[in-house]
């Protein structure tokens, strides 16, 4: 599988401010995760990616193509929905929505009839005369990403598209992403603070944080059997048991109902059942479980800390 | 019906690249402009001095004498254009001060800049689209005029004494038009607010010229005149009509060369507002 995008090295910044610091990685077809917290660089990825950050050292290709040299041949394949509110002024959905499609280049006709075909794709059918101005949040999120569809990307780059969005706002936005991803065969890159939704779409994921790329890889291969990870309830002197699991080399947290234990590659339940015994706890409750996405998250931020 | 189960076509044609990127930015941004019914208005309003000057021809075509107290000549079309300068700044604040500090509000800017557009094109885009509306206020009505006077009085408009006349018209609009857009636009990306753009806009280009007067109170030289795109602006026209004027007289090369450093300095504005990434320093 051939990377529609490949970056080594790449070093930006913004004056004095180093945004990215010898990120590498690619973007494999498919749905892709840029994970990270606020300002870990996941927006400057995708700024340079447009060409509007020419990176200081290092290298980027998109489609074969350096977004530096040849902007305008990469964006014309880049569908780009931005993090923040974006929409002309006075003007309708469908309207809006057409014009960025003949700013792509699409002929006048084919952009006003895929805007037409987008707006309902996106759930916008029935208000798509509607001035954008007027738009709830989640239909301003909805038509951000019409006008980011219209000219038929190969790749669509979404910055938080959930942002701002409520529950169930935030689930149809999801499933819109993964539709697009799965059924309609665009790639796409999926930007976020927020692992649930990375994980809901995203076959692969970049962890950021701080500039650097702290993890790459499939969710797959992420969460995988790396660490032994068991959901745990027990009775007794909590502390004194974390302790003592702390002695085994195992690392606890809180989980919905008890704790959540991550022990190190290879080791088995009878540490935990160990540390029960060293603490005087009763262990209640005992079952295998997968490493998330989230703990992968919380420990590459932990090892660049 | 869920939304994800309707339909989605993909597009398989790619076109090359239009040749004129900035055209689909400038028909929609007089769309927008024109679909304000006030600003209509002004634009009709725009060509009353066409009607009253179209009068003035007739009538002294007809009475020949009334020519003495409202003569008819090439300096007719140099006194139209300056007279119309007023409508051409109503016509930047209403129609330009909004182009980009909209955009700048509603972040649209994003949506230029990230599809294959330069910022080029994006400000091409809305230049010409301003530049299309202060031309229909400043050389339609004067090429109009200057038609009607040479249909009404065709041995003196029509002679070749006065066939640099169009030829100054043109010239004289296009300055007009392109100086207004240009300081008009660079305002506007200053501002995310249309209506503060707007005002400003206008406080600079009446305040440049309460300062020319001012300094020309002072020291009483016509070069004060350089400060204000106003004085520029009816210096050269005066100069392309042969008009002698008591206030607009500084020289004409040093006017135009003061409307090239307003301009440069207008496009190093633009060029540091229009982009898709604010860098913080």
């Amino acid at each position: 599988m051939s990377a529609l995008v490949q970056f080594r090295d790449l070093n930006v910044s913004y004056g004095a401010l180093k945004a990215l610091t010898g990120v590498s990685g690619e973007v494999l077809p498919g749905a892709t995760g840029l994970l990270g917290p606020n300002g870990a660089g996941k927006t400057t990825l995708l700024k340079t990616l447009l060409g509007f950050l020419v990176p200081d050292s290092g290298q980027m290709r998109a489609f074969d193509l350096d977004p530096g040299t040849a902007p305008l041949d990469v964006r014309r394949r880049i569908g780009y929905m931005p993090e923040n509110d974006c929409h002309v002024a006075g003007m309708t959905a469908a309207a809006f929505v057409a014009y960025a499609g003949e700013l792509s280049g699409l002929p006048r006709d084919e952009a006003v009839s895929r805007a037409h075909e987008v707006l309902y794709y996106v759930g916008l059918g029935e208000s798509r005369y509607r001035p954008v101005d007027t738009y709830s949040t989640g239909m301003k999120q909805r038509a951000k990403l019409a006008q980011a569809l219209v000219h038929d990307p190969d790749l669509l780059l979404l910055d938080e598209p959930t942002n701002g969005l409520d529950p169930q706002g935030r689930e149809e936005m999801l499933e819109l992403i993964r539709d697009v991803a799965q059924k309609r065969g665009i790639s796409l890159v999926l930007c976020s603070h927020l692992l649930r939704d990375v994980e809901r779409v995203c076959e692969r994921v970049i962890v950021f944080d701080r500039g650097r790329v702290a993890a790459a890889g499939t969710i797959a291969e992420l969460t995988g059997p790396r660490r032994a990870v068991f959901e745990v309830r027990v009775k007794g002197d909590l502390a004194a048991f974390t302790a003592a699991l702390a002695a085994e080399g195992g690392e606890c947290s809180a989980a919905d109902d008890g704790l959540r234990v991550l022990l190190p590659e290879g080791a088995g339940a009878e540490r935990i059942l160990r540390a029960a015994r060293a603490a005087a706890v009763q262990v209640r409750r005992l079952k295998a479980a997968g490493e998330t996405l989230e703990d992968v998250f919380l420990r590459a931020l932990g090892a660049g800390a | 019906m869920p939304i994800y189960d309707q339909r989605y076509r993909r597009y398989e044609a790619r076109n090359p690249l239009r040749e004129l990127r900035f055209w689909p930015i400038t028909r929609e941004a007089l769309k927008l402009v024109v679909a304000r019914r006030a600003f209509l208005l002004l634009l009709v309003a725009a060509w009353i001095q066409f009607v009253a000057r179209t009068i003035q021809v007739y009538v002294v075509t007809r009475f020949p004498d009334a020519g003495r107290v409202l003569p008819v000549d090439g300096r007719l079309f140099g006194e139209f254009l300056s007279g119309q300068l007023g409508f051409a700044l109503l016509v930047s604040v209403f129609g330009g001060a909004g182009l980009i500090a909209n955009d700048l509000r509603t972040g649209a800017i994003l949506v230029y800049l990230s599809r294959p557009l330069t910022r080029v094109d994006y400000i091409l885009g809305k230049l010409a689209a301003l530049m299309s509306l202060n031309l229909f206020v400043t050389l339609a009505p004067a090429l109009m005029l200057w038609i009607v006077a040479v249909s009404l009085a065709p041995e003196q408009f029509a002679s070749l004494k006065l066939m640099w006349l169009p030829l100054a018209i043109v010239l004289h609009s296009l300055v007009i038009s392109l100086a207004m857009g240009l300081m008009a636009l660079a305002v506007s990306s200053l501002s995310k607010s249309a209506r503060v753009a707007g005002l400003a806009f206008a406080g600079l280009f009446i305040g440049l010229e309460i300062a020319r007067g001012v300094l020309r109170g002072m020291f009483r030289t016509p070069e004060t005149g350089l400060i204000s795109l106003q004085g520029n602006l009816h210096a050269l026209g005066n100069a392309l009509f042969g008009i002698q004027h008591r206030f607009f007289n500084q020289p004409w090369p040093l006017a135009a060369l003061a409307l090239v450093v307003m301009a440069a300095l207008c496009l190093w504005v633009l060029r540091a507002r229009v982009r898709a990434v604010e860098v913080v320093q």
